[in-house]
């Protein structure tokens, strides 16, 4: 039952998101983001409903899905940390901070952690060396990160929620 | 439009691909991703050619790059068998397990390389994609990026538009597309499909939906015979016949 109405609510939840751009194949890209900011990834659901709206085969749909980084066909974190670990940031340390959120986390890159509320990630290069080894919590930037400030950093975002998401 | 295509001068439609007008000068141009019925994809640039324009030199990709006006095009210098020979190292070391590639392979002299994946086949030429789309069905498509990308339906499940035609097989130059084909079933990309039999000779021929596919295609104006492809030959070769010129 519960799960019912869950699934019921998501899938209004999903129409609503839809629904705001015009039923044309060129607003694929923009609904996925949308989604992927609604619910931290792509349901399945979603991406048929896309599908179906923009009149375009779900073939054509989840190849976008999978090409872009920026999607996600399992649930991400709420707060998505982002580790460079670009040259500067390698050599600066990146992998000790990796080790790190795993070991207080228990995730490595890719994964999520069982409550959902970090997801990790690591990236090539946030244009940002100076301030090596550099983490990203959602959109905020941590400079210069030690074992010390992670902790802190992870209490700080703990039950976060992207801000840019609550606007409805 | 006069162009020169390896020193041959010949006549070229304006929009024209290089490639084309090459095939029509009788210039072959390698090529691992076209299909004359399908346009240059531009997928694989084993059909680099080096086109001079006035003093500018320049690599392109012939099966896409129209000619819009009065160029030389060389296909074969030592740079572009170079060119090809990376390629064809590259694919082997992604997909080393199909004669194609291993004849490839040989044929350019390749280096030796530490294969990725000895099992795998695909080089990822996509035209079994381009294939399912002219069927029109779009059932499978490239998925994920660089070194993961891959042909796939989506989530990896049977895909409800697949008809099993078998287009994406027949069309793979690699053989890397698997059917099964068992106690008249055929099974391709996750899915298994009944299949038809033909009235003649009994033999396996077609998938049901491909049978319905074909009808709703042709506006149902096929007749409603179910024949295999040898014995629809015959037969409309026996009704030819009626009609001999006395
Ligand atoms: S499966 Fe075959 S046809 Fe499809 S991309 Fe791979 S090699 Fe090309
Ligand atoms: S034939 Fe031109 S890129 Fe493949």
């Amino acid at each position: 039952m519960a799960v019912n109405s869950e699934q019921t609510a998501d899938r209004k939840a999903m129409g609503k998101i839809i629904n705001r751009y015009p039923p044309e194949r060129r607003y694929i890209l923009a609904i996925m983001q949308d989604l992927q900011k609604q619910f931290n990834y792509l349901p399945k659901d979603a991406l048929q409903m896309t599908a179906e709206y923009v009149n375009t085969p779900m073939s054509v749909v989840y190849s976008m899905a999978t090409f872009y980084k920026a999607f996600s066909l399992v649930p991400k974190g709420r707060v998505v940390l982002k580790t460079c670990d670009g040259t500067a940031c390698h050599i600066k340390g990146s992998n000790i901070i990796i080790d790190e959120i795993y070991k207080t986390l228990g995730i490595r890159p890719g994964e999520t952690t069982a409550d959902g509320d970090f997801s990790l990630e690591t990236v090539n290069c946030l244009g940002a060396c100076a301030l090596a080894p550099v983490l990203v919590a959602n959109d905020r930037v941590y400079p210069k990160v030690t074992p010390a400030s992670l902790r802190e950093i992870i209490e700080e975002n703990r039950g976060r929620r992207d801000e840019s998401t609550e606007r409805e | 439009m006069k162009v020169t295509i390896d020193g041959k001068k010949i006549e070229a439609k304006l929009g024209e691909t290089i490639l084309e007008a090459a095939v029509r000068a009788g210039v072959e141009i390698p090529n691992l991703c076209y299909i004359e019925a399908f346009g240059g994809q531009g997928v694989c640039r084993m059909c680099m050619v080096e086109v001079k324009d006035g003093e500018q030199k320049r690599l392109v990709a012939s099966c896409t790059y129209p000619i819009t006006g009065e160029i030389e095009v060389q296909t074969n210098t030592p740079e572009l068998q170079e060119i090809r020979r990376n390629i064809i190292t590259l694919l082997y070391r992604r997909a080393p397990n199909s004669d194609f590639m291993k004849k490839l392979y040989q044929e350019y002299v390749c280096p030796a390389v530490e294969v990725v994946d000895p099992a795998e086949k695909c080089i990822m030429c996509r035209l079994c994609v381009k294939a399912c789309e002219k069927v029109g069905a779009f059932a499978i498509s490239t998925i994920m990026r660089g070194t993961e990308k891959r042909v796939a339906t989506p989530f990896d499940e049977a895909s409800p538009s697949c008809i099993g035609c078998g287009a994406c097989a027949e069309i793979c130059p690699t053989g890397a597309i698997t059917v099964k084909e068992e106690n008249g079933k055929q099974e391709i990309w996750h899915k298994s499909f009944e299949m038809s039999r033909c009235e003649i000779c009994g033999n396996y021929y077609s998938t049901l939906p491909v049978k319905e596919h074909v009808k709703e295609q042709l506006d149902n104006e096929v007749s409603g015979e179910n024949l295999c492809p040898s014995c629809r030959r015959k037969k409309l070769a026996g009704d030819l016949a009626k009609f001999s010129i006395k």
